[in-house]
């Protein structure tokens, strides 16, 4: 990092959240200060929806999936259109017309208040663990790339972040996020031209595309129905509708933000801005990651992309030959890359078709050499499972990139972090202050008390985001049972607010068990199969739903037989009631 | 199953007078995008 780099970061980082604050003044009252006084436009709902979903690490380990992997990962989100249009027909009607403050005090309306509790601490919980470490996620890359001390990275932009959350609230986040997103618009831009102009001379943008497509990198749509593929359409369209029901329908940190529109119509415009946005958005980000892959193919790339792990190998006496088949395989690949570029400029299908064949098995023999080096690293280390991934993209950025485009793409990825977890802070003071305190603590008190205790919680969660990311780096293994946890947890959420919208005669007791046995069923899931985790969710969810009517049903018969004899016992009473 | 009351009614959207016009644009979309994609893929594999 440049002088020039620093300037351009710091003055990004600065001046966003301060005009997010500008835009905030005059928030009083707990529903200005939650729920903006429900009077923000489409386009900033939408861009606010689109900035708390994208985290830091979709910026880092997005373009590094499709440097190792292709670009399969965008059918992960093919589903999430279908869940907007379904959601801006019915979520966002329902709890704006009943004026709740959370999506979970609507469950205590339409069933009973130990399911608005419990489905509030799920969300507090998985929450809770996922706001620190969106915090800590780009301090790790941080810290590999630039040697910069995690701990004061996360504490530098928590401070920032819990600033402007706790003095401007949810008016502050959104028009943050809403500057956010369209810098982060343009980063991913001005990274693609420049990814693209650092091609080697006589390599086109259609060469490059072509050279992605030759070796699977541009593989963005898998027709082949596989349960235990992570990524193919058909997960991605049935299990990515059921998550992105989810998380959009059920999740406060995504639910608020649509609560805060100036009408039923601007709500559901901000989803379906959503619906349209996302998909060609991740696609982009994919292709970047794509173009790196190709840019390296002609400058070379480190075996492994993480310093330290470098270091690491180079100490260990197979280093020397380890190192030396990589450098080999690279020349061979780019030999290989350059000879397929001419190829296909000529109209010898024959010396194509060669081309093709020698750059692809140049291809698996770099690869090979790169498992080569991390095998010895874990060797080495002891380490079970090396990935340096969300390194990939950073390093191309650092190296390559001019001086002040590196400012701005680091600004890009911390003000990412930044969105994600102010949006989560509000949601948490507001399920915190609504659900919890303002229910079961003080149920009267004025509105200039809530709106101290909700500044309050939203500086505690703050503090709590900060501390629980100094330990993130201990946690190890539970970061990747924490993003578990989402898929757990949602599937249950989505199938009681099913119940709670079309399903009138299931009532609070059916709704509070199915919670409990759809979590079951999922655990069950996890532990039993092998199904991609994307499946989960739409097992869950029909588990909730199937149970709550099966209870419901069960009981109203029980209810009705009971009545029956109460109504012999009696002499034929008049009672209605037969549902309990 | 029964369809809440708070789903009927309300505003119409600024553009394509019904909500359901819109949301079948939304789709086409997304339809048009998965052709696009696998196109793509098809195309330069």
């Amino acid at each position: 990092m440049r002088p020039l780099d620093w300037i351009v970061m710091v003055a990004t980082i600065i001046a966003i959240p301060s005009f997010g604050l500008w835009r905030a003044r005059g928030s009083k009252t707990v529903n200005q200060y939650l729920l903006a006084g429900r009077s923000m436009p489409w386009y900033a709902m939408g861009l606010s929806i689109m900035a708390t979903q994208a985290s830091a690490i979709t910026f880092i380990a997005t373009t590094g999936q499709a440097y190792v992997d292709g670009m399969r990962f965008v059918q992960f989100y093919f589903g999430l259109p279908i869940a907007m249009v379904i959601l801006s027909a019915t979520a966002v009607p329902i709890f704006h017309k009943s004026g709740v403050f959370t999506a979970y005090e609507y469950l205590e309306r339409r069933f009973d208040a130990k399911t608005r509790a419990l489905a509030a601490l799920v969300f507090l919980i998985q929450r809770g663990m996922a706001v620190g470490l969106a915090l800590y996620a780009p301090a790790i890359v941080m810290s590999v790339i630039f040697a910069w001390p995690d701990r004061i990275t996360t504490l530098v932009i928590g401070i920032i972040c819990v600033l402007y959350t706790t003095m401007g609230g949810i008016k502050a986040v959104t028009w943050t996020d809403v500057l956010q997103m369209s810098i982060i618009f343009s980063g991913l831009i001005l990274g693609l031209i420049t990814v693209i102009s650092l091609m080697p001379r006589g390599v086109s943008f259609a060469d490059a595309v072509y050279l992605a497509g030759a070796v699977g990198k541009l593989n963005a749509v898998d027709l082949h129905f596989d349960a235990d593929n992570r990524y193919n359409l058909w997960s991605g369209l049935i299990g990515g509708s059921f998550l992105a029901l989810g998380y959009f329908g059920c999740d406060q940190s995504q639910v608020q933000r649509y609560l805060t529109g100036k009408s039923v119509a601007q709500s559901r415009l901000s989803l379906l801005f959503n619906a349209m946005a996302k998909v060609p958005m991740q696609f982009f980000i994919l292709f970047v990651g794509a173009m790196v892959f190709v840019s390296y193919l002609f400058i070379q790339p480190p075996m492994l992309f993480e310093k330290t792990a470098m270091r690491a190998i180079a100490k260990q006496p197979q280093y020397t030959a380890v190192e030396q088949r990589f450098e080999t395989a690279w020349q061979r690949r780019k030999s290989a890359a350059e000879s397929l570029n001419e190829a296909r400029k000529d109209d010898d299908s024959a010396k194509l078709n060669a081309s093709i064949a020698e750059y692809r098995s140049a291809q698996k023999e770099i690869e090979s050499a790169r498992e080569s080096g991390v095998r010895l690293y874990e060797k080495a280390t002891g380490e079970k499972k090396f990935n340096d991934t969300n390194n990939i993209f950073l390093t191309f950025v650092t190296t390559y990139f001019p001086v002040g485009v590196v400012g701005l793409v680091i600004a890009v990825i911390l003000m990412a972090a930044m969105s994600s977890s102010s949006g989560e802070l509000n949601s948490l003071a507001a399920v915190s202050v609504m659900d919890i305190y303002r229910r079961h603590f003080r149920r009267d008190a004025s509105d200039k008390h809530y709106l101290a205790i909700s500044r309050l919680f939203t500086a505690l969660w703050g503090a709590w985001a900060v501390v629980f990311a100094q330990f993130a780096k201990n946690l190890g293994s539970l970061v990747e049972a924490v993003n578990l946890v989402g898929s757990y947890f949602y599937p249950v959420l989505l199938g009681v607010f099913v119940l709670a919208f079309f399903f009138p005669r299931v009532k609070g007791s059916a709704a509070f068990w199915a919670i409990l046995t759809g979590e079951a069923g999922i655990v069950a899931c996890a532990v039993l199969t092998k199904i991609a985790f994307l499946w989960y969710n739409v097992v869950g969810s029909l588990i909730v739903v199937v149970f709550g009517l099966l209870y419901s049903t069960i009981n109203r018969s029980s209810g009705i037989s009971l009545t029956v004899v109460s109504r012999c016992d009696a002499g034929g009473s008049d009672t209605d009631s037969v549902d309990r | 199953m029964k369809i809440p009351n708070a789903m009927r009614g309300g505003e119409p959207p600024p553009i394509l007078g019904r909500w359901r016009n819109l949301n079948i644009v939304v789709l086409i979309w997304l339809a048009f995008l998965i052709v696009l994609f696998y196109a793509f893929t098809r195309y330069f594999s």
